[in-house]
C-alpha cells in the first residue's frame, strides 16, 4: 500500500448490485449452518475432552485417565497397527489392480473395474459377516486359518482390506490413467528396460495418487468402527473403544477423549493430502500425449491372473454374504428360503430400518445436493467478500479431516444440550439427513467445484452486461452444463448415507433406527443371518441405484444434451 | 531528463465533448500498480484499441471500465454519466471474449436472445430482433445449431450479435479475435471494422496484436506499465511513436546509441547523421536514434542526398516479399538492420558481401533520450 491511499484511507467502493446482496446473503446462510452443523458440534467435542462429568474444566485429567488406564491406552498401539498393516495390503492389491487396469491390454478390464467397486456398495460390516462365515467357529474354510481365530486382529485387517480396496483403486487407477506417453518413448528410446522404466517413469509418476490412497485407506480404517465391531472379538481398538465409552458407559468424557484422538491422524492425512494436490495439478502438462498400453502376452496374462484373483475374493465375499442370507440355518440346513428377511420378527428395527434409510438417504441426497452445489456456485461466483468466502470455504472442506464417529459424537454433545435452541432436531430424521450431509460435504463440494471452475469464468460477466440475474443464469446455463457432476454427487450421498454407521450410530432414535445400524445391532444380538441379510438389502439397494445412475447419464443425459455432440 | 513524452500526449487526447472520459484512473494490487493515474477521452462513434504486452494494464483498463474490477481511484464517465462505481448491471456495455463464452447448452438463436427474454419483450419482437441481428452479422442460416457445431470464426459473431443485442452504447472486445487461426483472424477483423462503421457503435479493443490495432481503429491508445504511452491514429503511432517503447512495440525498429554533434547532428558509432529538424536536447547529450528497417532507400533518393552511407551489405535474409539483411557502414561500427524490396534487390543486382549506397533519410529518424536502463 502506498502513502497515498494509506494516507487518505480512501478506496473506492463498488456499489452492490441486487445480485450481490442476494448472493452474499446466500453466503452468510451458508456460513451459519456449517458454523451449526460442523464447527460448533466439533467444538463441543473439543470442550467435553477437557470437562469433567458436571461440565467443570479439569485441563488434561481426562487425557491422563485415559493413558492410566492400560486397557484404554493399549486400543492405540493395536489401532495403529491394523492401520498400517491393512494399508499396506489394501495400497498394494489396489495398485497391481490399476496397474492391469490402466497399463495392460488384458480381457475383461471393464468388469474387472465394475466387481472392484463391489465393497463400495456394501457397508463395512457386510466383509466382516462374511468372514464370520468363512473362517468364524462355524466358517467354510476354518481349516485355513490353522488353528488361528479370525475373531481379532486376522479378521479386522482382511474386513478392512476388502472395504477400503475400491477407495485405494479408484485413486490409483486415476494417478495411471493420466500418464505422458512421450515420456515412455524417451525411455524406450534411450533402450531403458521394462523394470527401469517402471521403477524411473510408472512410479514417480503415480507417487502422489499413491501417497494420496495411503493417507485415504489409513484414515478410513484407524477410524472405521463396523469391521473390528463385528469381528474384532476382545481386540480393542480406538473406534470401538469410542462406541463402549459413550453407549455401553456413557463416559462422554472419555468419548471425547478417543475422538480426539482419532482426530489427529484425520487432521495430518488432511493437511499432508492438501499439500500434495497443490503440487500435483503441474504435473501433467496440457501438451502431454495420453499413454496407451501395448499388448504383452506375458505382462498382460499376469495381471489377468492377479485381478482374477482379486475379483475373485471380493465375489466370495459378498457371494457368502447372500447364500448365508438365504439359508435357512447356516451351515445345517441350506434349503433356500427367505426366513432371514422377515426383519419386523428380528431386533434392530425391523422393516422400518430399511424404509427410514430410504427416506433418509434420499433425503440426504437431493437436500445435500441443492445445498452443496449451490453452496460451490456462490462460493465460486461472488465477487468480493473474500473473509466469508475463505472462511467458508475452509469449513466446507473441515469435514474431511473429520471421522463420522468424531462428527458424530459431537452432534451428541452440540444438540443433546437442553440449552441449545436447536435441541428439538435430536432424535428426528432430520439430525439424521443433517449430519449425513456434513460428513460427506467436502467430497461433494470438490467435485461440485471442479465442474464450475470447468465452466467458462466469463458466462457470469456476459450475462451481467446483458442485465440478466446471476440465478437466470445459474438455472438456465450453469446448472445443465453441470448436470453430470450434480448426478454424481446426488449417487454419492445417495450410496453413502445408505452405507454409512459411524456418525448415525450415535444419533438415532427407536422411531428412526436405519438399516446399516440394524445390520449392527442384529449382529450384536447373534441373528448374524439376517444382519447379511440386511446387509445385502443395502447393498442391492445401492447397486440398483448405481445402475439406474448409469442408464440416467448414457441414455438420457445423452439425448437431453445433445448439445455436447461436434 | 524529466521531459516525458507520452505525458504530453495524454494531455492532448481530452476532448470538447468525449462520450467516454477517463480521469486519474490508477489501480493497485497490493504492492503492484496495474494502472498509473489514466487520462483517456474518448469519442461517440470511435474505434479504440488499447494496445501493449501483457501486463501493460489494457486489461484491467478494460474491466474497471465495465465494472468487472473497481480502479483504486480516479472517475471514468460515460455519456456524461459518472459510472465509476457503478455495479456491471448498471452498466451499458456489450461484451465480446477471446472465448467466446457462447452459453453451450443453448442455440445460436437462444444465445443471441439472451438479454432480450430476460427483459421480458414479447416473443414476436424478440424473434424479429434476433434475426435481423444474425442477418448482421451473416449467420441468418444457423439459428437452430448449437454453438459446438460453428466454427471458431463463427461462434466470435455470434458472440458480437449477442453483445450488441440490446443496442448498447459502448461495445468491449477483449482479444477477439486471438483464439483464431490467421485467415479466419484477418477476414473477421475487416468484418467486425465494417459492422462497427455501419452501427457508428463506440467500441474499445483490447489486443497485444499490432496488426489488429492498426488495420482496425481509429485511434491506438499504446500502454506500458500502467501508464499509457501514446494516443494516436495508426498512421501517427506507426510514423511517429512518442517513445523508444512504442517505437519498439509497434513495428520493427533499429536503435542506435550516439552522441550529440549539435541541435541538429548526431555521431552514431562513427558515422554522422542530420536530422530533418533540430532535436531539442542540445549537444553532447547521449540519445537514441530509431529508424525503421523498411525506411531505409538503396536508390532514388531524395532530401539532397543527406545521411547517405557506403554499406557492405551481410547475409541476405529471404522473408518471401521482401529480403532482409544487415549493412555495416564501411568505416564505422555501425550495424543496421534494412529492408530491400525485390526490386531493389533485382535491379541493384545486391548480393551478400558487395557494396552498397544507403541513405537514412533525416525525415525518418526519430530521437530520444538514451533510456535510463540502456546506460
Amino acid at each position: 500500500m502506498t502513502a497515498e491511499t494509506a494516507g487518505s484511507g480512501l478506496v473506492l467502493k463498488q456499489q452492490m448490485s441486487r445480485d450481490d446482496v442476494i448472493m452474499r446473503a446466500g453466503l452468510v446462510v451458508l456460513g451459519i449452518a456449517l458454523t451449526l452443523f460442523v464447527l460448533f458440534p466439533i467444538g463441543a467435542l473439543l470442550k467435553k475432552a477437557f470437562e469433567n462429568k458436571a461440565g467443570e474444566v479439569v485441563g488434561l485429567a481426562n487425557f491422563l485417565l485415559f493413558f492410566a488406564n492400560p486397557s484404554l491406552s493399549a486400543s492405540i498401539g493395536n489401532s495403529v497397527f491394523i492401520a498400517v498393516v491393512s494399508t499396506f495390503f489394501s495400497v498394494l492389491l489396489a495398485f497391481l489392480f490399476a496397474y492391469g487396469l490402466t497399463r495392460t491390454c488384458m480381457p475383461g478390464r471393464a468388469v474387472f473395474r465394475l466387481i472392484a467397486q463391489i465393497p463400495l456398495l456394501a457397508p463395512s460390516l457386510l466383509s466382516a459377516i462374511s468372514l464370520v462365515y468363512l473362517f468364524g467357529n462355524q466358517g467354510l474354510a476354518k481349516s485355513l486359518l490353522m488353528g488361528a481365530s479370525i475373531y481379532g486382529p486376522i479378521g479386522i485387517i482382511i474386513g478392512e482390506v476388502f472395504w477400503t480396496f475400491p477407495h485405494a483403486m479408484i485413486i490409483i487407477v486415476t494417478a495411471l490413467a493420466i500418464a505422458d506417453a512421450r515420456l515412455y518413448e524417451a525411455a524406450n528410446a534411450l533402450r531403458a528396460n521394462s523394470w527401469r522404466v517402471f521403477w524411473t517413469v510408472t512410479l514417480p509418476g503415480a507417487r502422489y495418487g499413491l501417497i494420496s490412497a495411503i493417507l485415504v485407506v489409513f484414515v478410513l480404517v484407524i477410524t472405521d468402527f463396523g469391521v473390528p465391531k463385528v469381528i474384532g472379538g476382545q481386540y480393542n481398538v480406538l473406534a470401538t473403544d469410542i462406541y463402549k465409552q459413550v453407549i455401553g458407559q456413557q463416559n462422554f468424557q472419555m468419548g471425547a477423549v478417543v475422538g480426539l484422538l482419532l482426530l489427529v491422524p484425520a487432521v495430518f492425512a488432511f493437511i499432508i493430502d492438501r499439500i500434495i494436490q497443490r503440487r500435483q495439478t503441474a504435473l501433467l502438462s496440457a501438451r502431454a500425449v495420453p499413454y496407451a498400453p501395448k499388448p504383452s502376452p506375458g505382462v498382460d496374462r499376469l495381471f489377468f491372473i492377479i485381478c482374477l484373483a482379486i475379483s475373485a475374493a471380493i465375489l466370495i465375499m459378498l457371494g457368502v454374504a447372500f447364500f448365508a442370507s438365504l439359508a435357512t440355518l447356516w451351515p445345517y440346513n441350506l434349503t433356500p428360503s427367505f426366513k432371514n428377511y422377515d426383519f419386523d420378527n428380528m431386533d434392530g428395527g425391523g422393516w422400518l430400518s430399511y424404509r427410514n434409510s430410504l427416506t433418509m438417504a434420499a433425503l440426504t441426497a437431493i437436500i445435500g445436493t441443492a445445498v452443496i452445489f449451490s453452496g460451490a456456485y456462490l462460493l465460486e461466483k461472488t465477487r468480493a467478500f473474500t473473509m466469508v468466502r475463505s472462511a467458508i470455504q475452509f469449513l466446507a472442506l473441515l469435514p474431511l479431516a473429520v471421522p463420522g464417529l468424531v462428527l458424530g459424537l459431537g452432534y451428541i454433545f452440540f444438540f443433546n444440550n437442553p440449552a441449545n435452541p436447536l435441541h428439538g432436531i435430536y432424535g428426528t430424521m432430520a439430525i439424521l439427513v443433517l449430519c449425513t450431509i456434513a460428513h460427506f460435504y467436502s467430497v461433494s463440494h470438490l467435485t461440485a467445484s471442479t465442474a464450475l471452475k470447468q465452466i467458462d469464468p466469463e458466462f457470469e460477466t456476459v450475462a451481467a452486461s446483458l442485465r440478466v440475474p446471476f440465478y437466470t443464469t445459474f438455472f438456465r446455463v450453469t446448472l445443465p452444463v453441470s448436470l453430470p457432476a450434480v448426478l454424481d454427487i446426488g449417487m454419492y450421498l445417495f450410496v453413502n448415507a445408505l452405507t454409512t454407521v459411524s456418525a448415525v450410530v450415535f444419533l438415532y432414535a427407536p422411531s428412526t433406527t436405519l438399516a446399516a445400524v440394524a445390520v449392527l445391532n442384529m449382529d450384536d444380538a447373534g441373528d448374524t443371518a439376517p444382519a447379511a441379510a440386511m446387509a445385502m438389502m443395502i447393498f442391492f439397494t445401492a447397486a440398483l441405484v448405481r445402475i439406474l445412475y448409469n442408464v440416467l447419464t448414457q441414455s438420457f443425459l445423452a439425448r437431453a444434451q445433445n448439445w455436447r455432440r461436434k | 531528463m524529466n521531459h516525458h513524452p507520452a505525458r504530453v500526449d495524454a494531455d492532448k487526447t481530452v476532448a470538447a465533448d468525449p462520450y467516454l472520459s477517463i480521469r486519474d484512473v490508477t489501480k493497485r494490487f497490493d504492492n503492484f500498480t496495474a494502472l498509473n493515474k489514466v487520462n483517456l477521452d474518448i469519442n461517440k462513434g470511435e474505434f479504440i484499441s488499447f494496445l501493449g504486452p501483457s501486463g501493460c494494464g489494457k486489461t484491467t483498463l478494460l474491466r474497471c471500465i465495465s465494472g468487472l474490477d473497481i480502479q483504486t481511484a480516479g472517475t471514468i464517465h460515460q455519456g456524461g454519466k459518472d459510472i465509476s462505481l457503478l455495479p456491471v448491471t448498471s452498466r451499458d456495455f456489450g461484451i465480446v471474449f477471446q472465448s467466446y463464452a457462447l452459453f453451450p447448452n443453448l442455440s445460436i438463436g437462444s444465445n443471441v436472445a439472451y438479454g432480450l427474454t430476460s427483459e421480458g419483450r414479447p416473443r414476436a419482437e424478440i424473434q424479429a430482433r434476433v434475426k435481423e441481428l444474425l442477418a448482421l452479422v451473416g449467420l441468418s442460416d444457423q439459428i437452430d445449431k448449437y454453438p459446438a457445431q460453428l466454427s471458431g470464426g463463427q461462434q466470435q459473431r455470434v458472440a458480437l450479435a449477442r453483445a450488441l443485442a440490446l443496442s448498447p452504447g459502448l461495445l468491449l472486445l477483449d482479444e477477439p479475435l486471438s483464439a483464431l487461426d490467421a485467415r479466419v483472424r484477418a477476414r473477421l477483423r475487416g468484418e467486425i471494422r465494417d459492422l462497427q462503421k455501419r452501427l457508428g457503435i463506440t467500441t474499445i479493443m483490447v489486443t497485444h496484436d499490432q496488426e489488429e490495432a492498426l488495420t482496425m481503429s481509429d485511434r491506438i491508445v499504446v500502454m506500458s506499465k500502467g501508464n499509457i504511452e501514446q494516443v494516436g491514429t495508426p498512421g501517427e503511432i506507426y510514423a511517429r511513436p512518442a517513445s523508444p517503447f512504442v517505437a519498439d512495440f509497434v513495428g520493427r525498429m533499429n536503435f542506435v546509441d550516439g552522441t550529440l554533434i549539435d541541435e541538429r547532428h548526431v555521431d552514431v558509432k562513427g558515422a554522422k547523421l542530420a536530422f530533418a529538424q533540430p532535436t531539442g536536447f542540445g549537444s553532447g547529450g547521449r540519445v537514441t536514434v530509431c529508424i525503421r528497417p523498411e525506411d531505409i532507400v538503396v536508390r532514388g533518393f531524395r532530401e539532397k542526398a543527406g545521411n547517405r552511407l557506403t554499406m557492405r551489405v551481410g547475409v541476405m535474409e529471404f522473408v518471401g516479399n521482401h529480403f532482409t539483411t544487415v549493412p555495416h557502414a564501411e568505416g564505422t561500427s555501425l550495424n543496421i538492420t534494412a529492408d530491400l524490396s525485390m526490386n531493389d534487390v533485382r535491379d541493384l543486382d545486391i548480393a551478400a558481401g558487395k557494396t552498397i549506397v544507403a541513405q537514412l533519410p533525416p525525415k525518418r529518424l526519430r530521437v530520444f533520450p538514451l533510456r535510463p536502463d540502456q546506460n
